[in-house]
């Protein structure tokens, strides 16, 4: 009971703490160096910067496109299985995803190229945990209402069990280079150390009670399904032992896979900035273009045949001779063998990062002067076009994102106010499929060479956080010099 | 912002309400079916048995559905479309082969309408402990007439159908 009570709450909480990857608030906001890391193609202005070691950038978004926490666990007097089933069972669909994505910068640094002036390097290393189950409706179903019923006569569709999730330590090197007064472009190549894995994204079949050819029911099952992990066993067996070394020696085991000791892929991000005309700006970035080969620690688990069940069938005189009395088994044995479970495949796979996609237009209003030593704008002000302060800037974005279940995407309306060069401010509006009414403001703070930055998405959720389809929060410090050439 | 972040507020919640969810799903299964033609039934008609076998069924009694069982149905469905009486008897039976429990079924020679019994388990109906101790069915098919007549209709024959609903408790 405690462990399906802690299944239960971690799962909710899960749903609950859907960490999205849209990064709206901090795309494009190149006062803070961080924006390098969602377009490597961002103006940049600094001679150089260092994130501060774990504080430059920790990143924390969480939504849900179904049920709210308040909806399931609000003290309202509502009977709890009622507000599941309704609430859950009834009112979520299969396109509903349940998933999580945190990162925490551990450094980030970038430097101008001493004697290229035009080129910003960049590099660092972050962790990044990113989990997307979607909600399985019709097994859900299954297991709330079961087989009987009104359900029979219903087809239950397996490949509603759709997940995927990894932790991921990513090293990376970016460049970034003013082509000119007008186009800048940029692109970063990662390794991924990966630290665990896991997917069930192919899966296909169905679970069937029907009117029997010659019984009352038939049951059958036509099942394609796949789960490959990687990474994951050990850590099981780890936690299995739990004596008094568990903890140093997942410690080891994590210490290790970070540290490019686990499984390693490839994988790059590439973007631009373009001025149309000394006010308007167009942007765009590809993400994660990449990939981990799963060759270590793999375990994966499949269910493929196809059997109907009718039960112990005896048909006379056939079967007058058969004396064995053990026909349950052998239905069993029947069924098994038709639709084996096999949890010994240990071959080597290929898992994609999510990659995601950004666009934006943006339009930048109120001269308010021109460059100054502070600003890096010798890099930008050859041709007097882009080293012009703006007070204001108004814009759209576009953000895509590859999902098991295709492309998940948002759009944002943003509207950024600089306060001289000390402080920025940025407010978006985003529509995307977790929320109508996500509005969100970011604040950069230049304070001499630190730099401090908080990102908060849909704050109108914090009114009821417990009843918040979408919540974020970025927050990180740097240490930026400019350029004083 | 930093203010709106420390300001945030929710509404009171109660996540002790996990602790009266309730799961119970009903199963749906069928159980065995018996057929026999009327030829074969007048061949060993002569001690009016013409089938008798026990058989293994852990269905029932294994932990985890013994242990989750609230209540549910079995259904029976006798089809005869020979000339002659029949009867069918279930005996539910314990791993030492002790009788829990005995269903018998009778039907009238062709043209006979489809007879069904509906048995109940759990509040209302027959005790739960029958099922949740039945290791096995000793299944009886008895020629209650003649052992020489056959029927005019198409393949006589006697068919004798079953199928367990039950609702458990998985949480």
């Amino acid at each position: 009971m405690r462990l399906g009570k802690l299944f239960f709450l971690t799962t909710f909480f899960g749903v609950a703490s859907m960490w999205s990857q849209n990064k709206q608030l901090l795309y494009d906001f190149y006062e803070i160096p961080q924006s390098l890391m969602v377009n490597p193609g961002v103006k940049t202005s600094e001679k150089w910067h260092t994130g501060i070691p774990v504080l430059s950038g920790l990143y924390f978004q969480a939504a849900t496109s179904g049920v709210t926490v308040n909806d399931l666990f609000a003290n309202d007097g509502v009977d709890f299985t009622t507000k599941v089933r309704e609430r859950l069972i009834e009112d979520m669909s299969k396109r509903d995803d349940f998933s999580t994505t945190s990162q925490i910068e551990l450094f980030n640094v970038g430097f101008r190229g001493k004697n290229r002036p035009d080129d910003y390097y960049s590099f660092g290393v972050y962790g990044e945990t990113d989990i997307i189950a979607y909600w399985p409706k019709d097994l859900a179903i299954l297991a709330f209402e079961g087989n009987g019923g009104d359900n029979i006569g219903r087809s239950f569709d397996l490949s509603d069990l759709n997940l995927r999730g990894e932790m991921v330590n990513v090293f990376h090197f970016g460049v970034n280079r003013k082509m000119s007064n007008d186009l800048t472009i940029g692109a970063r190549a990662k390794i991924y150390s990966s630290i665990f894995q896991f997917q069930s994204i192919k899966n296909s079949g169905s679970f069937t009670t029907t009117q029997g050819q010659n019984n009352i029911y038939a049951n059958t099952i036509n099942a394609d399904m796949k789960l490959q992990t990687s990474g994951v066993q050990e850590i099981i067996d780890i936690l299995d032992e739990d004596t008094s070394s568990t903890q140093r020696d997942l410690t080891s085991l994590f210490t290790r896979r970070v540290l490019l000791g686990g499984n390693l892929g490839l994988g790059f991000d590439a973007g631009f900035t373009y001025h149309l005309n000394p006010q308007t700006t167009i942007t765009g970035s590809a993400l994660d273009v990449g990939f981990i080969y799963n060759s270590k620690d793999i375990k994966n688990y499949t269910l493929r045949g196809s059997a109907t069940n009718e039960g112990i069938d005896v048909i006379l005189p056939e079967d007058i001779n058969d004396l064995n009395n053990d026909l349950w088994q052998e239905l069993i044995d029947e069924i098994e063998e038709s639709v084996p479970f096999d949890d010994n495949d240990t071959s080597s796979y290929i898992s994609f990062r999510p990659v995601k996609v950004y666009g934006s237009i943006r339009y930048d209003f109120g001269l308010a002067e021109t460059s100054n030593k502070d600003c890096g704008c010798a890099i930008n002000t050859e041709s007097g076009q882009n080293g012009n302060l703006y007070r204001n800037s108004v814009g759209g974005q576009l953000f895509m994102m590859k999902r098991p279940r295709g492309v998940q995407a948002a759009l944002t309306g943003f509207y950024q106010k600089r306060l001289g060069r000390t402080l920025s401010l940025k407010t978006t509006y985003t529509v995307d499929k977790y929320s109508l009414s996500n509005i969100g403001l970011g604040l950069n703070l230049q304070a001499g060479p630190v730099n401090f930055y908080i990102l908060g998405d849909n704050l109108l959720g914090y009114r009821n956080v417990a009843d918040s389809h979408y919540a974020s929060l970025q927050f990180g410090f740097n240490i930026i010099s400019w350029n004083d050439n | 912002m930093a203010a709106m972040l420390i300001l945030s507020c929710s509404e009171e919640q109660d996540f002790d309400q996990f602790d009266d969810l309730s799961v119970t799903p009903t199963v749906a299964s069928s159980i065995f079916y018996l057929e026999s033609d009327e030829e074969f039934i007048n061949s060993v008609s002569a001690v009016n048995t013409f089938y008798a076998q026990t058989f293994n069924f852990d269905a029932f009694n294994e932990q985890f559905v013994a242990e989750r069982l609230l209540e549910g149905t079995i259904s029976y469905e006798l089809e005869n479309t020979t000339s002659k009486r029949l009867n069918i008897t279930i005996e539910f039976l314990d791993e030492g082969g002790n009788i829990l429990d005995v269903e018998s079924l009778s039907i009238d020679p062709a043209p006979a309408q489809t007879e069904t019994l509906e048995v109940a388990y759990g509040p209302g109906g027959k005790s739960l402990d029958i099922l949740t101790n039945t290791s096995s069915f000793r299944v009886t098919g008895n020629n209650l007439g003649d052992a020489t007549s056959i029927s005019s209709e198409p393949e006589p024959k006697i068919i004798v159908r079953s199928a367990a609903e039950f609702l458990f408790r998985l949480k």
